[in-house]
């Protein structure tokens, strides 16, 4: 037993040493209205950020209803939302009618058989990431807890003001 | 070589072929328990540890996955369970071609469902392989491959299907988009058993679906069919399944409507499943989980105002009921049915930006669901605020649950109270009291009447949270999309710790 323990410490110790081993993989899925989005191109208009959810998973909802009265000016700036319903096949045909009547206006994907929590290494709901447009992961949020939105949401800022420097420079 | 028992020699290579070009990601989940068990006197602890270890490498179109997974509890009767899983997948283009363990879902579920649901520690998975072709909005689907069906019960992780693991499911899927704004999906699961009676025998599933989207409407059809053999008399049975979901979705206004009837079309035993259909009761209960069922659910979801959201749902499901007519047969539970009517009614209102109001109100019908009991309805108002001040933030609520059987009623209630700062920390304090314990109670849970407890989930960095939870458990029937299991009481420590790289 005691040799088990010996798996989380080496975790920690190893992502300790900020090895930076976090290229976004691609991928494409479906979103509610049937239309596929692809990680790539998204990426040339901006950077992205992922939030998973889920029907069932209440403190998913509260972030993406607290990140809501944010989206129209980080989306007029270029930062492309995605919301990745984690929901079973069987809670599918519920996702759509949940996200409108929530007035929801990030692009909400489809993943029903996980695929994508699974390629992003997704453990806890929700789990957030920005990627910027160089497909790097520059930030991971698991969990969501009251004023979370604040720091995802200057993070995003962050990112598209470096951005902007950047350009600018060149 | 036996491959399956080899995974690393797949892995090694990739890392001296171009190290600069691999990508590396992975997560670990780690949890320790020390609690009293029921069956022993205080001084006595038992250790529940388990750790799972997902890594993903990936180098230009091919990606190497394995997740190893440790439990080692300490049980007087000594179990454990240690495996690892692998998968080999190459991806170009229009072709996807994998080896190992994997999870695939046809349709909505009726004719194969393997999945893996972590937070419900249920993980039914496939080795073999799986082939998939995309080209013009088409996509075909060949597989191959063993069950494994992993469960956790009674503190303990079980293979499920231990005598059937070698069992042989293959399947087709075709799904095609070709028809504008619908979708059009055909397939065929056949599972040769081992340990069948009759040597040549077998189970065929097969089934269709179609699904149309016209404006902010949709709707979905699926049928299903099995032949399956009869393990006791031989010959041939057949099963059938339907279902029906539609929904209207506007903004502000969410509605769904879903019907299923389901005859003899769960495949595999009362444990597990190899297909699942879907249970349209929220809180995860089904019934025979697709052997005899019918059911219907209506969802409503609106949000007037910017600062209200209203959710409403009716569900239904139980078996077949010969002596009652149709309507009254999908409408009804009546005495001669086992089932569940689940009516929920939620409000959500943001008072201000700092103030945030749940509340609503569930109540359950089950009937020859929570044996011995034959039949009782639980009521559960529940209400809670949350509130935001400088960087920090609270939390409180409280639930009551009014429970009526056929044997006695009682009931349970339960406050608690929450503080944190955003990225940081949270801690909880929870208190729960039941009035009195019915005798049929005692037996299964023990003669406990309160269960405090303390929680603190701590942020150690943005990829690494720990959460260590104090005190007791009350325990009960917990499901999951249909599948149930009662949660044991606990009285001890557990600490989570989850990472992420």
């Amino acid at each position: 037993m005691k040799k088990l323990l010996l798996i989380p410490i080496l975790i920690l110790y190893l992502s300790a040493q900020e090895i930076d081993f976090n290229v976004a993989p691609d991928f494409n899925l479906i979103d509610i209205d049937g239309n596929t989005v692809y990680l790539d191109s998204l990426l040339e208009t901006g950077p992205v950020f992922i939030s998973f959810w889920a029907l069932w998973c209440t403190m998913c909802i509260k972030e993406l209803d607290a990140i809501k009265p944010y989206y129209d000016e980080l989306d007029s700036i270029g930062v492309n939302f995605l919301a990745i319903s984690e929901d079973k096949m069987r809670s599918v045909p519920q996702v759509k009618p949940f996200a409108r009547s929530k007035k929801w206006q990030y692009t909400v994907l489809l993943d029903p058989e996980n695929m994508m929590r699974d390629l992003y290494n997704v453990r806890t709901m929700p789990t957030s990431f920005i990627i910027e447009q160089n497909k790097n992961i520059i930030f991971i949020h698991q969990g969501y807890k009251p004023g979370d939105e604040e720091i995802i949401v200057n993070k995003l800022y962050e990112l598209v003001m470096k951005e902007f420097g950047h350009e600018s420079e060149e | 070589m036996n491959l399956k028992n080899s995974p690393l020699l797949l892995i090694i290579p990739l890392f001296f072929i171009a190290a600069a070009d691999i990508r590396i990601s992975g997560s670990n989940h780690a949890e320790y328990w020390v609690f009293v068990d029921k069956e022993l006197d205080t001084s006595n602890y038992k250790e529940h540890l388990e750790d799972k270890l997902k890594l993903s490498v990936n180098y230009g179109d091919i990606t190497l996955k394995g997740v190893l997974f440790l439990w080692s509890p300490s049980l007087s009767v000594q179990e454990k369970l240690n495996y690892l899983d692998y998968a080999a997948i190459y991806s170009k283009d229009a072709v996807n071609i994998l080896y190992g363990t994997y999870y695939t879902t046809f349709g909505r579920g009726l004719a194969l469902n393997a999945f893996l649901d972590e937070d419900f520690r249920i993980d039914n998975s496939l080795y073999g392989v799986k082939v998939d072709f995309k080209y013009l909005g088409s996509q075909l689907t060949l597989l191959s491959g063993e069950p494994r069906c992993i469960f956790f019960e009674e503190n303990k992780y079980k293979i499920k299907n231990e005598e059937h693991t070698s069992d042989q499911i293959r399947g087709i899927n075709f799904n095609t988009k070709l028809i504008p704004k619908t979708t059009l999906g055909s397939r065929y699961v056949r599972i040769n058993q081992t340990t069948d009676l009759t040597p040549k025998a077998f189970t065929e599933l097969f089934g269709g679906d179609i699904d149309f989207t016209i404006g902010p409407f949709d709707a979905y059809f699926e049928y299903a069919r099995q032949w399956g053999s009869d393990d006791v008399i031989g010959g041939r049975v057949r099963g059938d399944g339907i279902l029906f979901t539609t929904s209207f979705a506007t903004p502000g206004l969410g509605i769904s409507c879903q019907f299923m009837d389901y005859n003899d079309i769960g495949f595999g035993n009362p444990g597990y499943r190899y297909n699942e259909p879907p249970t349209p009761i929220k809180s995860g209960i089904s019934v025979n989980r697709g052997l005899d069922e019918v059911g219907y659910g209506v969802s409503f979801i609106v949000s007037p105002l910017d600062f209200l959201t209203l959710e409403l749902d009716h569900n239904k499901i139980s078996t077949h009921d010969e002596t009652v007519n149709k309507f009254k047969e999908i409408a009804t539970i009546s005495d001669n049915m086992d089932g569940v009517l689940e009516h929920v009614a939620k409000m959500t209102i943001y008072t201000t930006y700092d103030l945030e109001i749940n509340g609503g109100v569930e109540r359950v019908l089950k009937q020859g669901i929570e044996l011995p009991i034959e039949k009782k309805i639980e009521t559960k108002p529940n209400i809670e605020l949350t509130y935001n001040f400088g960087s920090f933030f609270i939390e409180t609520g409280y639930e009551h649950n009014f429970i009526s059987s056929d044997t006695s009623d009682y009931y349970d209630h339960a406050a608690f109270f929450s503080i944190g700062k955003p990225e940081l920390f949270v801690f909880t304090l929870r208190y729960e009291r039941r009035n009195r314990i019915p005798e049929w109670l005692v037996e299964k849970y023990g003669d406990e009447t309160a269960w405090p407890l303390a929680e603190l989930s701590l942020d150690l960095t943005h990829r690494h949270n720990l959460r260590i939870r104090v005190g007791a458990e009350k325990g009960g029937l917990i499901c999951s999309g249909g599948v149930c299991r009662f949660e044991e009481p606990l009285r001890g420590v557990k600490a989570v710790l989850t990472s992420i790289f």
